[in-house]
């Protein structure tokens, strides 16, 4: 299947990609930290604008990946409003007990779940993996054996995807049917996955060796294909964040959705 | 002989991690398909994200495996378009030291079902741990905060302890494992 992935370089894309890493680490940890959902709400438009307007991906590939979001607002709230702990009864049939609070606390659950699909997708469409790698080596001093073993691997990933189908036909000319049942899942399971991941390991090993022997592993004073640094396009992205952040709070205050400003229990 | 992991060891353990971290982008929808219910069903088989890790230091068995492999797949996920972004990439982190503590509290010297398992049980109590900042499971009614335990721990046990195991005993008959392994001491004396 031929699959066309092609897509306009933007702005975002030109972060230095160490760095676009870093600041997502902290703002999942700052995302953490914020238990007010009017603040969440605007946070999460702030991202989703990154989403819509900056990866420099069609429309029509933007939508089919949203899809998920909304099943990740559900996964993330679900239990959280049936079974959460609350004082002020809305519903409540046997075991479900629905409260103010606990519908409050897993709209918030389902709102950070989206925040960080955005951002997590904003980082997969607009990072290519050779250059993080690359950057986590010049800026981050990974050590080249590791990011070149994974360059490595993530190559071989296709290839693995192709014997899978290979191995996929092979069964069904051979007549192989699966029938229902536990023990013939798991029989299934052990017919794709031992010769898959036997085939991988003898083919990493060989490149490995190869990859040895070719010097990859040296570090100290090595050239790099590509050279990563920092540019604008960094203070164009904190500058971006150091508006939309404070903008979020603000807002939040000034013009709250719900009145709840602290979800968790007891506060 | 170079300090560490060596390269040969690093591409195995990230091929092999990254063979789960496609399976982990796939699992995604799965476990989210069972979690609407609210009951946490979908918990039996969240005990799928733990088994880079044991897969890969039972196949490698050296120090720093466990860790490298979790961390490599939640990355994959991550760089694949994971449906939990950063978050992935977090407990990755926490779920690959737990199992490397308790591979490294039996000197990295056990490889049985028990040990798997132990460390699955390990890896599900970092991501419960992570889980009382990141999902509030804390404010969850007891009964239903005792039922996530209870199934994620043998979700664990099942898919990274269990499963885990007889997957590698069954690539061990393949005689692939013995291209990666350190040489033991029966190997020594076989020579002798």
């Amino acid at each position: 299947m031929a699959m066309d992935f092609s897509y306009k370089e933007t702005w975002l894309h030109k972060i230095n990609p160490s760095l676009k890493l870093l600041i997502m680490v902290f703002l999942f940890i700052h995302l953490l930290m914020i238990h007010n959902t009017n603040i969440l709400i605007n946070y999460m438009v702030g991202m989703l604008v990154l989403y819509l307007f900056f990866t420099g991906h069609p429309w029509k590939r933007l939508l089919v990946i949203s899809i998920p979001f909304l099943l990740i607002f559900l996964t993330s709230s679900t239990s959280m409003i049936f079974f959460g702990k609350g004082e002020i009864t809305w519903a409540k049939w046997g075991l479900v007990h629905i409260t103010e609070e606990s519908f409050f606390r897993g709209l918030h659950l389902g709102f950070r779940g989206i925040s960080f699909a955005i951002l997590g997708i904003v980082f997969a469409l607009t990072t290519r993996p050779v250059y993080l790698f690359y950057s986590l080596m010049q800026q981050f001093k990974l050590k080249p054996k590791y990011a070149y073993s994974f360059m490595a691997a993530i190559r071989l990933i296709p290839l693995m995807i192709e014997e899978m189908q290979t191995l996929h036909y092979a069964l069904q000319v051979r007549g192989v049917q699966g029938e229902r049942g536990i023990k013939e899942f798991y029989k299934k399971i052990k017919a794709y996955s031992i010769p898959l991941l036997s085939q991988s390991i003898r083919r990493a090993y060989r490149i490995a060796v190869a990859m040895e022997a070719k010097r990859f592993t040296n570090h100290g004073n090595r050239t790099y294909f590509y050279r990563l640094s920092f540019s604008k396009f960094d203070v164009i992205f904190l500058c971006y964040l150091l508006v939309i952040i404070p903008l979020s709070y603000v807002t939040a205050t000034h013009f709250p959705y719900f009145s709840i400003t602290d979800v968790r229990f007891g506060s | 002989m170079e300090k560490g992991l060596k390269l040969t060891d690093i591409l195995v353990t990230i091929i092999i991690a990254l063979i789960f971290g496609v399976i982990y982008k796939l699992w995604g929808p799965l476990y989210g398909v069972v979690a609407t219910l609210g009951i946490h069903l979908e918990q039996l088989i969240y005990g799928m994200w733990f088994i880079a890790a044991v897969v890969a230091y039972l196949i490698i068995r050296k120090p720093g495996v466990a860790l490298l492999a979790e961390v490599a797949a939640a990355q994959g996920e991550f760089i694949f378009g994971g449906e939990w972004g950063v978050a992935t990439l977090i407990f990755g982190i926490g779920q690959g030291l737990a199992a490397e503590l308790i591979f490294a509290a039996f000197r990295y010297k056990r490889y049985d079902m028990l040990v798997a398992s132990l460390a699955g049980v390990a890896a599900a109590f970092a991501s419960i741990g992570i889980d009382f900042y990141y999902g509030y499971i804390g404010d969850l009614a007891l009964w239903n905060l005792l039922i996530l335990f209870g199934t994620r721990i043998a979700g664990a046990i099942l898919i990274s302890g269990i499963f885990a195991h007889l997957l590698v005993q069954a690539l061990e008959k393949t005689g692939v494992t013995n291209l990666v392994r350190p040489a033991t001491k029966e190997d020594y004396q076989a020579l002798g």
